[in-house]
């Protein structure tokens, strides 16, 4: 068997895993203001994890795409100097008797999620069964909200947890993927009526509403009850992923017109009918108006913001504690992106950007390379969802919109989303990996 | 005095682990032109690639198994040697049916065959838009629409 090596992939990945236990040790001189090594096992765990995964990848012939794995490597390292920065007690694991800081259960995470990552790669090469089960795919899609809410705690406001023993799992995450797969083998087998047919009231056509039927209801019920649950986060991202899959399958700007109406009028409802989506406008709007109480978070991000500056305060050096307390609530989740910004400054949130943006970029190249309909929309699907998580979360930190609690996916704490989010590099691989080879079932010579 | 070097030491790093994630994302965007330029090359090899059918199950061989056959606008299939995609199994008629590319999307249509086409496991009885991904089966010869 001849070895194919994946070159470009190897030449990206070496300065990365050398910058992350460089960003390692600057944390450790300036919060120790000695050259002790202190966590650098952890830093060297996380390139063992990398480089693991890149001979698992060539050893199993994987032709896939070869930028994802070290944009995805570039953004959590990012991500974990950050974690290990911070202190370990604000979120972390214990049980079966051992004691897990916060960047120690993320790195445990990432091992988890690189596992998998791997084994949808290579396994699920013939992707295209996904296919065929996908009205299960909803109904498993339903089964999580539904557990959702029966089961669900509430953090926050906002009723996102389910407790299984030693870990909690936020269900809203292998939700987006089971509905992807589901929109995107819909409108595979519905993209030629939904581009052909038109029902037509006077000089307007409107799309043909009897194929969208089991799609709409699907979507009606998760945005209903994503709504019920206060997480106005998900499902900003869930509609704007939906859309942008009509889209790109269609090729129609009237549904993106009618998607968008549709989103206003939505909003402004919300609006006027929650008291949350209200307070969280109201903030947006002037967060100064009540700067220690409702607005402390973004009035904290904000300075955080301003404090870093072009080049930022140094890896280690901004972060103004309050007491013995960090003054930006939830810095280590939904905050992490002001913590980056403080401390690299514009410079390093860019870079950060950057990363993001070549994720984005490539998940649209394999959906162009992809050679059926199913393939290229669970490509597009899956980078526009991750994509789009990104922008959101963001935006909120930036003040650009108004601030929704999710993640910011590889960066950000959290078991839930870098799992969900790695299973989502996995199929990316998958499909990039037909895409480049062409390869096909086993013909059935019998 | 030794703290005034490992500050100089840590402005010297921090520079430095920034200017690395540059260059990182400098590689990256070289990686991702080389990949585009030769992406246009393939593109060009390949002008008229309108779709191609690749044959996943064919008893007698003939298409053969596991090739791909490209596909002109309009293309006949039946067990004729004059059409286009020539299909040789017992099942299939003499002209069994005919595969479309009309404005943006392909067409099958049955042409009178004895035992009828099938798009996904459905036997069709007027002409069926494809999607790319579609199998279509004609006698006992299962092959995929792909771009």
């Amino acid at each position: 068997m001849r070895i194919t090596w994946r070159s470009a992939e190897l030449r990206l990945l070496v300065p990365i895993l050398f910058a992350v236990p460089l960003g390692f040790a600057i944390t450790n001189i300036a919060l120790t203001d000695t050259l002790d090594p202190g966590s650098m096992h952890l830093a060297l765990g996380y390139v063992g994890l990398f480089v693991v995964a890149h001979l698992a990848l060539v050893l199993f012939g994987h032709r896939g795409d070869q930028l994802i794995l070290p944009a995805v490597g570039a953004m959590g390292g990012i991500g974990l100097i950050m974690l290990n920065r911070l202190p370990q007690d604000l979120a972390g694991t214990s049980g079966f008797g051992v004691q897990l800081g916060m960047a120690e259960t993320q790195l445990l995470w990432f091992g988890v999620g690189m596992v998998l990552m791997v084994a949808v790669a290579v396994g699920l090469r013939d992707y295209g069964v996904l296919r065929h089960y996908k009205y299960s795919w909803a109904a498993i899609g339903i089964l999580l909200l539904a557990a959702t809410l029966l089961l669900g705690y509430e953090v926050n406001g906002a009723r996102l947890w389910i407790d299984l023993g030693p870990v909690s799992v936020q269900p809203g995450e292998p939700l987006k993927i089971v509905l992807v797969i589901f929109i995107a083998a819909y409108l595979a087998e519905t993209r030629t009526l939904l581009t052909s047919a038109t029902m037509r009231i006077g000089p307007v056509h409107f799309p043909p509403l009897p194929y969208f039927l089991p799609m709409l209801v699907l979507f009606g019920a998760v945005m209903l009850i994503v709504v019920r649950l206060n997480d106005l986060g998900t499902a900003l991202l869930f509609f704007g992923t939906f859309l942008t899959m009509l889209f790109v399958a269609t090729g129609r700007r009237s549904y993106v017109l009618i998607g968008l109406i549709l989103f206003v009028a939505g909003a402004f409802v919300a609006y006027r009918l929650f008291g949350h989506v209200q307070s969280r406008v109201d903030i947006w709007v002037d967060p100064f108006a009540d700067p220690l109480g409702r607005g402390f978070q973004p009035v904290r991000a904000l300075y955080a913001l301003g404090r870093g500056g072009l080049f930022g305060e140094g890896l280690g050096q901004g972060l103004v504690m309050l007491g013995s307390g960090l003054t930006i609530p939830y810095v280590h989740t939904d905050f992490i992106f002001t913590a980056i910004a403080e401390e690299l400054g514009l410079l390093g949130a860019f870079a950060l950007l950057g990363f993001a943006a070549v994720l984005v970029f490539r998940g649209l190249r394999i959906a162009t390379l992809a050679h059926e309909d199913f393939g290229a929309l669970l490509a597009v699907g899956l980078m526009t969802s991750l994509g789009l998580q990104a922008l959101i979360i963001i935006g909120g930190n930036t003040k650009l919109i108004p601030l929704t609690g999710i993640t910011l996916p590889f960066v950000s704490y959290g078991g839930s989303s870098i799992v969900a989010s790695f299973l989502m590099i996995g199929l990316l691989l998958a499909i990039s990996h037909r895409g480049v080879t062409g390869e096909q079932e086993a013909p059935n010579r019998s | 005095m030794s703290g005034d070097i490992l500050r100089i030491l840590l402005l010297i790093l921090q520079l430095g682990f920034v200017a690395l994630l540059y260059v990182i994302l400098l590689r990256f965007a070289r990686t991702l032109l080389r990949d585009l330029r030769s992406a246009e090359q393939v593109q060009l090899a390949s002008r008229s690639g309108i779709g191609r059918l690749s044959v996943l199950e064919s008893p007698d061989d003939e298409p053969p198994a596991g090739t791909a056959i490209a596909l002109g606008p309009i293309n006949s299939i039946g067990r004729n040697v004059n059409n286009t995609i020539y299909v040789e199994d017992d099942f299939v008629s003499t002209n069994h049916a005919m595969l479309t590319f009309r404005g943006r999307s392909w067409f099958v249509e049955d042409q009178g065959s004895t035992n009828g086409t099938y798009v996904n496991g459905h036997r069709i009885d007027r002409a069926v838009a494809l999607s790319f991904g579609d199998e279509l089966t004609v006698g006992r010869v299962r092959m995929r629409l792909e771009r």
